[in-house]
């Protein structure tokens, strides 16, 4: 297995929903002239709450600084998981990785943002973190540190003197969970495409707030998702093992899930069939610390 | 087709039908227009062609990519990759009850929907349809389908019939591939390798992967970015082009570490890259918003072997329309023909034009390839024209080994076949400067002086040496009024008549003997003419009257004599009167200038002088003798640059073997092509020079090459030594392009004869030895000469015995004292002579000696087949191979001899008449 530190330097922010229409232009040039600000890394979602933003640093720099606007301290670097080329037969995804990336970190006490796409898992890790993840994950992975565009391997430190901190166990706070009634539909799209939809997505962030019905062009495969919201207090950011937690049970149960962490709270979407799977699992995990 | 643009395809098998699909599906007829008018609704794609709409399928939306059946089908059968990644078989014929009736419609799922990037059917296996979609987390991103598969889960997911709802046959959905590829990968272009039905050629992510569905957890891959795109060379299936943004790589797949090579970056990002269906290694590319397309010929370019070896790639645009080009399609069988259209869908039909190559033959024909058509233009044979040309007459020259007679030089033109007076007077000129040359020498020997130098510079400088030095006298002759006229006959004087051919050697100015000769030739006219302008009108009307008399000549020249008997001084008598105005009549250019002569006015001669018919070397003689020294320089000034101009060889008397003849000798190379009668001309220079400082000193190597002349030398007034002239670069390609030629014509050994003559003239042009025998045990070479002299041209005779010049054992290294090897028909070490060829006839051979015994030196070269490396004594191999194929050595059954290219051709000289 590889693992991929990519050039990103994201930071994390938290836009107040009162806030959207100061910041109309600069998300619609990120969006969708992406070549205008330079940015390689930006994500956007919506919650009840807030909108979370996951930008690099040319992407931070078009954000002008606001009361709406609330900016984690810290640094993320983004790491990707991709399996060798030549012997991709095993399983793969979010939960290989939950085994092989999320609970090693967990254990070393290395706080982590996940963020599910279509196609592949971001892990976001603070910078300063950096160390410990190459020499926890240097055992299962050849660790690869992108420069320009192309990978360069990281040489292995063995020497585990100069760890900065303790082992401990996973953290015993068990959050709750909800899940709400919604469907959500996972999809992707090609960069070509975009154009063409350009006006229909403006709409749905900006101004209407909902997804019209006939624009599901490529649902056709037709999975449909329920989310699990974890977390009652917003979580912060140096809590570790929130994500290991719940991706720990799932992967252990074999349910496959997209996972999306933001400003306050974790989401977690899972198959629509397997909802009550999922809860009866997570519920018995919080049973397991009780007791 | 994503967004508006649209892409072309031609149908594989019907090939006057194309598909334009963007949106929709539009099936198109070409027709010719060449005898009919444009029908109603046709669209005019090029000026004989039009294109009729046949039918329009909008039943697949969100297309992403179309890729047509390969196997022949009336109804079009197309298959259509969409934007959540199912593949849709679709139709565009009319005719719905085919034998693919059941598979119209037919639509093939992924687990995970995401966009298909690319579709490849199988060549070999027609049901084999690859698809490439873009990545999703765990799911597979190249997915092999069997269109043929009945195959239909029997738990549908209960998602899946929740979406296909208002799908009434669940059947024509496959949601199970035959083979599942590149997980957690993209795939953005698809191949498969024509060599093996398993092989399949992918653009993933960040590297080219050949994946064999044999074994399906191995694949070969290399990271590169140039991913899309892939495609293979139809003509050659190890070579595949992928390209990256505006930058096509070609691969060779046995040496896939690296592309063997990249074209030129397109500053624009390239969307479309194909071979040539129906032409080698030619590569048309396309890049975003352009309106040319570039064509990429790696026709010399087959194989690319060495790392060093950088390709030639010949590249071309062609501009088929105005409009930006949206995308282009190959016809696969017309020859280069190509289709394109635009983004606004007007498309076009077009023919690359193939390059013409042309080559000239030696023998007087052209030929020039176009395409797949080779034509040869040749002059007939009844065309005398043909005998002109100068390749003929120089072929033949070659074969009557014209320019090698170095004793009696003046015979090469005969050799050349005599009839061209111009090369008449050049061979004169060389023999008459060699001639002088050896005898000044030996004249200088006994009085010192340097007049010899003088000889091959030619009159120019002899005439310019004498200039100022002497004074001139009148001598009193009779006979002639003329007589006022005649110049003192000083010593550079006597030396241009000699040079001219009037006189002979020594201080006899006696014409006698040369007019003896000229009558023997029955050259009467210019005889009588040499006779009047030594003043000896007696002996001209004896010659006229010998002329008249022996039948051969002119019965004319009686009267001529009769005329020139009534000579008289008086200035103004009606003799001179009607002479003077009649004898422009006269034919003869000699008979024309006696009469000029005896009625011009004293000291001026222009009748004679300016006669173009009349030899140079006789004017020049005449000049030398009549003109005053200021007259005459004037005079050799103005017919040198005359000659230069014209490129006329009888000026080579004026320049002699200067830099103002080569001059001259450029402008007969520019006029008639002649570079055989060049580089022989121009070799001779080298004679001259090495005999006269061999006369002075013993020239060394060094003294050659420093061309600063001896201080005693008047080489200072000439323009550059022998060596200057030889080593002027004009002179130097004559010679280069004169062996070309010949071996051209495959007169290797007339060649080989050339460049023995230039070395014995030339010793500096000797080739450097290139190859070198080195001994097994010690690795120097085992040439004797090599210890002393390392890379000294030596001939290969040195390194059997009869060249060794230190008597060490001949049968061992020189260098480690082992046994050198042995020949594989004797069993004797390299080394000894050769006894007489075993089983050989050389009885009837042996008619030279000398030619004996040289191939009695070379029956003792090694000799040894490359392949097999056995060998042995020259003699030996060549008697073996004339009756065998295979290999002399018992147990080796190596075919040397069919290895052999050239052994097998013959010199073309053998086989001419």
């Amino acid at each position: 297995m590889e693992l991929h530190i990519l050039e990103h330097r994201v930071r994390v922010l938290s836009l107040a929903r009162p806030g959207l229409w100061l910041y109309t232009h600069p998300l619609i040039k990120l969006l969708f002239l992406p070549r205008r600000s330079r940015c390689k890394f930006f994500s956007l979602t919506e919650t009840p709450e807030d909108y979370t933003l996951m930008v690099d640093e040319e992407g931070f720099k078009e954000l002008p600084p606001s009361e709406f606007l609330q900016v984690a301290e810290a640094t993320w670097l983004v790491l990707n998981v991709s399996s060798p080329s030549g012997a991709a037969v095993q399983a793969a995804g979010v939960t290989k990785i939950a085994r092989s990336v999320i609970a090693p970190l967990a254990e070393h006490h290395v706080s982590v943002l996940m963020l599910s796409t279509y196609q592949t898992d971001f892990i976001l890790v603070r910078e300063q973190d950096l160390s410990v993840v190459i020499h926890t994950l240097a055992r299962e992975f050849d660790i690869y540190r992108e420069v320009g565009g192309e990978p360069v391997p990281v040489a292995r430190d063995d020497s585990s003197n100069g760890f900065p901190r303790a082992q401990h166990g996973l953290s015993p706070t068990v959050h709750p969970i909800q899940s709400p009634q919604n469907r959500f539909c996972v999809l992707t799209l090609d960069p070509e495409t975009l154009p063409a939809i350009a006006t229909t997505l403006i709409d749905v962030l900006f101004y209407s707030h909902r997804f019209p019905s006939d624009l599901l062009l490529t649902s056709s495969s037709g999975e449909l998702w329920r989310m699990v919201r974890i977390g009652g207090q917003p979580l912060g950011f140096d809590e570790c093992g929130i994500v290991a937690q719940i991706a720990g049970p799932l992967a252990a149960a074999d349910i496959s899930a997209y996972y999306i962490s933001t400003f306050n709270f974790d989401h977690a979407l899972v198959p629509e069939d397997g909802i009550g799977s999922v809860i009866e699992v997570l519920q018995r995990r919080q049973d397991g610390l009780g007791s | 087709m994503s967004g508006t643009k649209p892409d072309i395809l031609w149908a594989p098998h019907q090939v006057d039908r194309f598909v334009v699909c963007d949106s929709e599906l539009s099936l198109y007829h070409v027709e010719s227009t060449v005898n009919s008018e444009l029908k109603a609704g046709s669209l005019r794609l090029s000026e004989d062609s039009a294109a009729t709409l046949l039918s329009i399928n909008s039943e697949t939306p969100y297309m992403k990519c179309v890729a047509w059946y390969l196997s022949y089908d009336p109804e079009c059968l197309l298959a259509v990759g969409q934007a959540n990644g199912r593949v849709v078989l679709t139709s565009l014929g009319q005719d719905h009850n085919s034998k693919f009736r059941d598979l119209i419609g037919k639509e093939f799922v992924p687990k995970h929907a995401r966009q298909c990037n690319t579709l490849a059917w199988n060549p070999l296996d027609s049901n084999w349809l690859a698809a490439g979609l873009d990545k999703h987390r765990a799911d597979f991103s190249v997915l092999i389908w069997d269109i043929c598969s009945k195959y239909t889960p029997d738990i549908v997911p209960m998602e899946k019939v929740r979406l296909s709802v208002g799908e009434t046959e669940t059947s024509l959905l496959v949601t199970k591939p035959l083979y599942e590829l590149g997980q957690n990968d993209a795939c953005l272009s698809l191949c498969w390798l024509p060599r093996d039905q398993k092989l399949l050629l992918a653009g993933m992510h960040r590297n080219l992967a050949i994946f064999d569905l044999r074994n399906t957890s191995q694949k070969m891959f290399v990271n590169t970015k140039a991913v899309q795109g892939v495609t293979v060379d139809p003509y050659f299936h190890d070579r595949v082009a992928s390209f990256y943004e505006g930058q096509v790589a070609i691969w060779d797949l046995r040496k896939f570490e690296k592309p063997v090579l990249t074209l030129t970056e397109q500053p624009k990002p390239l969307t479309k890259v194909a071979w040539c269906p129906t032409r080698t290694g030619l590569l048309a590319t396309l890049t975003r918003d352009s309106n040319i397309i570039r064509l990429y010929d790696m026709q010399h370019t087959p194989t690319p072997i060495g790392d060093e070896t950088e390709p030639t790639i010949i590249e071309r645009s062609v501009q088929p329309c105005d409009n930006y080009i949206a995308s282009f399609a190959w016809h696969p069988t017309s020859q280069n023909r190509m289709i394109v259209v635009t983004p606004n869908r007007t498309m076009s039909d077009f023919t690359v034009f193939e390059r013409i190559s042309l080559a000239w033959s030696p023998i007087t024909s052209l030929m020039w390839a176009c395409g797949r058509h080779l034509y040869e233009c040749a002059e007939e044979e009844n065309d005398n024209s043909l005998e002109k040309d100068i390749a003929t007459k120089m072929r033949l020259r070659a074969l009557s080994r014209y320019g090698l007679d170095t004793e009696q030089v003046w015979r090469n033109h005969i050799l050349a076949g005599n009839e061209d007076p111009q090369l008449k007077s050049l061979w004169y000129t060389l023999h008459y400067i060699l001639f002088m040359k050896q005898y000044t020498e030996d004249m200088d020997q006994k009085s010192p002086g340097n007049k010899g130098s003088l000889v091959y510079a030619g009159i120019k400088s002899i005439v310019k040496s004498s200039l100022g030095m002497v004074e001139s006298s009148r001598h009193n002759w009779s006979g002639l009024d003329k007589q006022s006229d005649i110049q003192n006959l000083n010593e550079e004087r006597i030396l241009a008549l000699q040079l001219c051919g009037w006189i002979k050697k020594g201080t006899d100015v006696d014409v006698g003997p040369f007019l003896n000769s000229l009558v023997q030739e029955g050259e009467w006219e210019r005889a009588a003419a040499v006779a009047l302008f030594n003043l000896d009108i007696r002996r001209a009307i004896q010659i006229l009257n010998e002329g008249a008399s022996s039948g051969k000549g002119d019965l004319n020249l009686n009267v001529v004599a009769m005329a020139l008997s009534g000579y008289t001084d008086e200035k103004n008598s009606l003799w001179r009167e009607m002479c003077s105005t009649l004898r422009l009549q006269l034919n003869n250019p000699y008979l024309c200038v006696m009469f000029a002569f005896l009625t011009s006015e004293a000291g001026s001669y222009d009748g004679v002088l300016y006669e173009n018919k009349v030899a140079v070397r006789d004017r020049v003689a005449f000049a030398c003798k009549f003109l005053s020294d200021s007259q005459l320089n004037r005079y050799i000034e103005k017919l040198t640059n005359e000659m230069k101009d014209a490129g006329n060889l009888e000026g080579i008397l004026l320049t002699g073997l200067t830099k103002d003849g080569v001059d001259l000798m450029e402008s007969y190379v520019d006029r008639t092509g002649d570079v055989q009668t060049a580089s022989y001309c121009m070799l001779q220079c080298m004679k001259v020079k090495s005999e006269s400082e061999v006369a002075q000193s013993c020239p060394t190597l060094s003294d050659l090459m420093d061309c600063s002349p001896p201080a005693s030398s008047v080489h200072g007034i000439f323009q550059g030594s022998p060596l200057d002239v030889l080593k002027d670069e004009r002179v130097q390609y004559w010679i280069e392009n004169y062996r070309n030629l010949l071996d051209a014509w495959r007169f290797w050994h007339k060649r080989a004869e050339f460049d023995i003559h230039r070395s014995k003239l030339d010793p500096s042009s000797k080739p450097l030895a290139q190859v070198f025998v080195s001994c097994n045990f010690c690795g120097k070479s085992i040439s004797y000469s090599c210890s002393t002299v390392p890379h000294q041209g030596r001939g290969f005779s040195q390194y059997g015995v009869s060249g060794s010049p230190t008597k060490s054992k001949v049968t061992s290294c020189p260098g480690c004292r082992k046994p050198l090897p042995r020949c594989a028909l004797c069993l004797i070490n390299m080394g000894t002579p050769v006894s007489s060829c075993p089983g050989g006839s050389k009885s009837d051979e042996k008619v030279d000696l000398s030619k004996d015994k040289k191939l009695a030196q070379f029956n003792n070269w090694f000799t040894w087949c490359h392949n097999c490396r056995h060998g042995g004594h020259a003699g030996h191999m060549l008697s073996w191979f004339r009756d065998h194929a295979e290999c002399p050595v018992s147990a080796c059954t190596c075919k040397c001899m069919q290895l052999d290219t050239t052994g097998n051709l013959v010199p073309a000289e053998t086989v001419q008449p």
